[in-house]
């Protein structure tokens, strides 16, 4: 057993795992965040995204014991108040998604990319968030999701 | 009676009422469920295609720390599924909860580890030893058919479920007296749906009541029931089946799964809870798979390219074992009856069979048959009109139905009831910008480049019902869906459907049908579905019907309560109840909207002053109805999709630059939900176009057990879309709708295949591009053979 502790979506959890615990698992088991969803566990789906440090990983692939002593953030933390982050508001109303099992790993690449390439246009956005697969949507309207989303945050930005 | 005001929200473009909690990251998935006590089932399946049970060794599983017990065969062996077709000839399989004396598929269970977790339960799979002694595996069509080939299943004539063949009057002397034929032979890669949630479900079994309860990743929790009461023995009222929220369907999710029947057993066995979740391995070999046709077709035709007649040979790899509700036979009974498409063909000769081969069984996927068979029909258009020397859009012109040909009664039997395939095709040339295109193609060939531009045509049967799935000699005849409708006394709804939403938007669509019949807002109604202990008996989600049945059986319950609504409104009124309009919030008198009552009012009144009602009135406000869309034969949607693609000379890679289309699905409850649903499609389309494939080698192994072989669209390969609607409302359905859910998905491979086909050419040798998918490999193939190098692909 590993002593492990952890900051997630800002409070400090702390447990003793298996080191072998892949954090997607500590996430979803351990702490009951189910929001983080499974869908290859081989790394390529993209819906077990979450953030740590602020940077996207694959859940399914990183140890929970490899994040010790830091901040994981998760699709729960994104709403704040009741209210859906700007990036969620967007989804909903471009219809950026139908059964919703890729949106929480995609939204945290989205959180990324607002962080990191505010600016970029649709055909940048297909190119980033191309490590997130969705079966159901064709994408279309998740690029609209995303612009609507990178523009508000711009626009958050501008005004502060 | 007087009209109700006009609607609110048919038709609106509103968000969805889902997307909240799924944004939140609060949806519940089936994975996400765990009970008290619940315990980690893991498959330990077969490496061999074909092969003899010689034996398993479970010692060392069995006593491994944390294991609570480890199934094999002989465990489950009352058990089986078994899913007979009433065409005669039907040749039955029994597929066993975990493998007996045989397996017949790389994939297929072996032994079931129950454990503490899931980490101990896959470490003590490993620990399983099956001794197999391989067996000649039948791998593809021609080697299960060959008549040296043992058929797989005892007591079998050969590996053929079942061979069918229907020809019209007419066909021998249309066909033989043609001054024109073109033959072509296609293949359609083996691939599936591949939802991002992989299968999974969680049994419990109560010892004291005898009832079992599963949560399932399933799109038809009804028909899992029904096939459960068969496979466990057990009456449908011991049985209550929940599909939560489900992670996308595609059909490969409306199937009974043996994985779901061991859990029930072993839940049973055990006193406890036990959960299943499929890893994507597991589902690449053990999760159905589907498309795998091979069509040889002729055309028949005169000298403007007015077909005459046609004549298709169909064959449909379909694995192991027939599935449950749909048998071995769907796919190719499909094909058979839609294969003449959209075109005005009166002669028509046809053969199917569905072959039994060791591969993982095969299953519905979103368009079932119809890629293929539009694949095989607009293949051949278009090499009737290089035949002739005539454009590919004037050719389907020439032969299209026209709007006064309907209702068209199509050789092979089938009745379409309305459509606008000239229109669809004139609007998506406009939409998508032929003449554009064909300029930017000319100076991209100036530059050496091969840039090309396909299109085609489809009419698609939706929301057919009892009439159509008689016909298909299914054991369960499903057709009619229920809904409930149900006002309380605070004046909200609750609407309780027997189809089920998982990703398609019906938890709105639904709410959107039912405020507009009771006046009430959007929000003031919930809808529920998926647990078959809340919601009345119906099929579920598959083939474009639910919006069309379940809006239907919404709009007949909803329009039953607010008659209650009138009745009560007019007596308190003193009113005569055909006067009364319903109206939002309010029940008013036609022509003095100031004599009115609010429902919430109203509905208090009738759950809560039963001595203030009129004689013979019930004091509720609920009623239960089921719709089938009589005559059930369907309604038609249609659609035109034109794309242009590039191709890498040097990777064989190919790249779609647009992709334009016109959907025809009549009036439309929520057009963004519609758009959804065909980008998705259409999405899915693609990948079956250009990546997706189950390849086996010539042993049964499969090739493509991971994303990283099985390859599917992702964000930077597909473009933005184009799309546009026409409205042309079915005869046969309440409000004209149609069903569209499939539709994006069945035309890409033709279009890409056109696309590609005319992209190669202007080099020096034409090609005919006559196989999906269209990987690197197989377009560097056709390149070569139009270069005059090689043999194609
Ligand atoms: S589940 Fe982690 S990438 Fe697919
Ligand atoms: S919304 Fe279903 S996988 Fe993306």
């Amino acid at each position: 057993m590993a002593e492990l502790s952890v900051s997630v979506n800002g409070e400090l959890t702390a447990a003793q795992v298996d080191p072998r615990t892949l954090l997607s698992d500590y996430l979803r088991d351990h702490l009951g965040l189910t929001g983080t969803h499974v869908g290859c566990e081989h790394g390529y789906c993209g819906a077990c995204t979450v953030l740590v440090d602020g940077a996207s990983v694959r859940s399914c692939l990183t140890l929970a014991v490899q994040a010790d002593g830091r901040s994981v953030d998760t699709v729960e933390s994104l709403a704040s108040n009741g209210e859906l982050h700007p990036i969620q508001q967007a989804f909903k109303e471009c219809h950026g998604l139908q059964c919703g099992f890729c949106t929480p790993g995609l939204l945290m690449s989205v959180l990324e990319l607002a962080a990191t390439n505010p600016g970029c246009g649709r055909d940048e956005i297909r190119e980033h968030l191309s490590g997130n697969v969705c079966r159901c949507t064709g994408y279309h309207h998740i690029v609209d999701a995303v612009e609507a989303a990178l523009n508000s945050v711009r626009e958050q930005g501008d005004g502060s | 009676m007087a009209a109700d005001q006009a609607p609110r929200y048919f038709g609106a473009r509103v968000a969805r009422r889902q997307d909240d909690r799924l944004l939140r990251g609060d949806g519940r998935y089936v994975a996400d469920i765990s009970p008290a006590g619940v315990l980690a089932a893991k498959f330990v399946r077969s490496d061999e295609a074909h092969a003899v049970v010689a034996g398993i060794d479970i010692e060392a599983a069995s006593v491994a720390e944390g294991v609570k017990e480890v199934f094999v065969g002989e465990d489950f062996a009352d058990n089986e599924i078994r899913c007979v077709s009433s065409y005669a000839g039907f040749q039955e399989s029994a597929q066993p909860i975990l493998a007996l004396d045989r397996v017949r598929h790389v994939g297929e269970a072996l032994a079931m580890v129950v454990a503490d977790n899931e980490y101990v339960a896959e470490d003590a799979a490993e620990l399983v030893v099956a001794d197999l002694e391989p067996l000649p595996a039948a791998v593809d069509i021609d080697t299960a058919l060959d008549v040296g080939c043992a058929p797989l299943h005892p007591g079998w004539r050969d590996n053929a479920f079942v061979r069918r063949r229907a020809t019209t009057y007419g066909f021998n002397e249309a066909s033989s007296s043609a001054p024109h034929r073109v033959s072509i032979e296609l293949h359609n890669g083996r691939h599936s749906g591949v939802p991002i949630e992989t299968r999974a479900c969680v049994a419990e079994h109560d010892p004291g009541t005898g009832r079992f309860r599963l949560h399932t990743t399933t799109q038809i929790p009804h028909l899992i029931r029904a096939g459960l009461s068969w496979a466990l023995g057990v009456p449908e009222s011991l049985i209550q089946v929940i599909a939560p929220d489900v992670g996308g369907g595609f059909g490969i999710k409306a199937q009974l799964y043996p994985e779901e029947v061991a859990c029930c057993l072993a839940a049973r066995r055990l006193s406890r809870p036990v959960k299943w979740v499929e890893d994507r391995r597991e589902h690449f070999v053990a999760a159905h798979h589907s498309r795998e046709h091979r069509h040889s077709v002729t055309g028949y035709f005169d000298d403007d390219g007015t077909i005459l007649a046609l004549e298709a040979d169909i064959a449909v790899d379909m694995g192991a074992y027939s599935v449950f509700p749909w048998t071995a036979t769907m796919d190719g009974g499909m094909a058979m009856g839609i294969l003449p498409g959209p075109y005005r063909i009166h002669e028509y000769s046809v053969s199917s069979t569905s072959v039994c081969t060791n591969k993982t069984p095969y299953g519905a996927y979103r368009g079932v048959a119809r890629p293929a068979a539009c694949f095989s029909i607009e293949r051949l258009m278009d090499q009737i009109a290089r035949h002739l020397g005539v454009d590919r859009v004037e050719i389907r012109n020439r032969n299209l139905l026209a709007d006064g040909d309907y209702p068209w009664r199509s050789p092979s039997g089938l009745i379409y009831d309305s459509g606008s395939l000239v229109e669809s095709l004139d609007a998506v040339l406009a939409l998508g910008d032929l003449e554009g295109l064909l300029k930017r193609q000319a100076d991209a060939r100036t530059a050496g480049r091969l840039v090309g531009v396909g299109l085609a045509v489809f009419t698609e049967q939706t929301a057919h019902t009892t009439q159509e799935f008689k016909q298909r000699g299914v054991p369960i005849v499903f057709g009619y869906e229920t809904a409930k409708v149900r006002l309380d006394a605070s004046g909200t709804a609750v609407v309780s459907a027997s189809i089920h939403d998982h990703g398609q938007g019906l938890e709105t669509t639904l709410a959107q049908v039912a405020a507009d019949r009771l006046g009430l807002d959007l929000e003031q109604i919930r809808v529920e579905y998926g647990d078959t202990e809340q919601v009345a008996y119906g099929a579920g989600t598959f083939a474009s019907r639910s919006a069309v049945l379940a809006g239907g059986a919404v709009t007949k319950a909803a329009d039953a309560v607010a008659d209650t609504l009138r009745q009560v409104a007019a007596h308190m009124l003193e009113a005569a109840p055909e006067d009364m309009v319903v109206e939002t919030g309010r029940v008013s008198v036609a022509g003095s909207p100031s004599q009115f009552l609010e429902t919430t009012e109203l509905c208090r009144l009738i759950y809560q002053r039963p001595e203030r009602l009129p004689e013979g009135v019930e004091p509720h406000l609920e009623a239960s109805r089921t719709y089938d869309a009589h005559p059930g034969t369907g309604a038609y949607t249609n659609a035109a999709h034109l794309a242009s693609v590039e191709i890498d000379p040097l990777t064989g890679k190919t790249r779609v630059l647009s992709y334009a289309v016109v959907e025809d699905c009549g009036p439309m409850i929520n057009p963004t939900i519609v758009e959804g649903q065909i980008f998705g499609g259409v999405a899915q389309g693609v990948g079956s176009a250009l990546f997706e494939e189950f390849l086996y080698d010539e042993a049964g192994q499969p090739l493509s057990t991971t994303f990283a072989d099985y390859l599917v669209p992702v964000m930077s390969d597909i473009p933005d879309f184009q799309v546009a609607h026409l409205q042309t409302p079915s005869p046969h359905t309440i409000g004209g709708l149609k069903g569209m859910g499939e539709g994006g998905a069945i035309a890409p491979g033709a279009v890409i295949a056109s696309a590609v086909e005319d992209a190669l050419s202007h080099l020096v040798g034409t090609v005919t591009v006559d196989r999906l998918p269209l990987t690197p490999e197989r377009v560097l193939g056709y390149i070569d053979a139009a270069n005059g190098n090689g043999t194609g692909p």
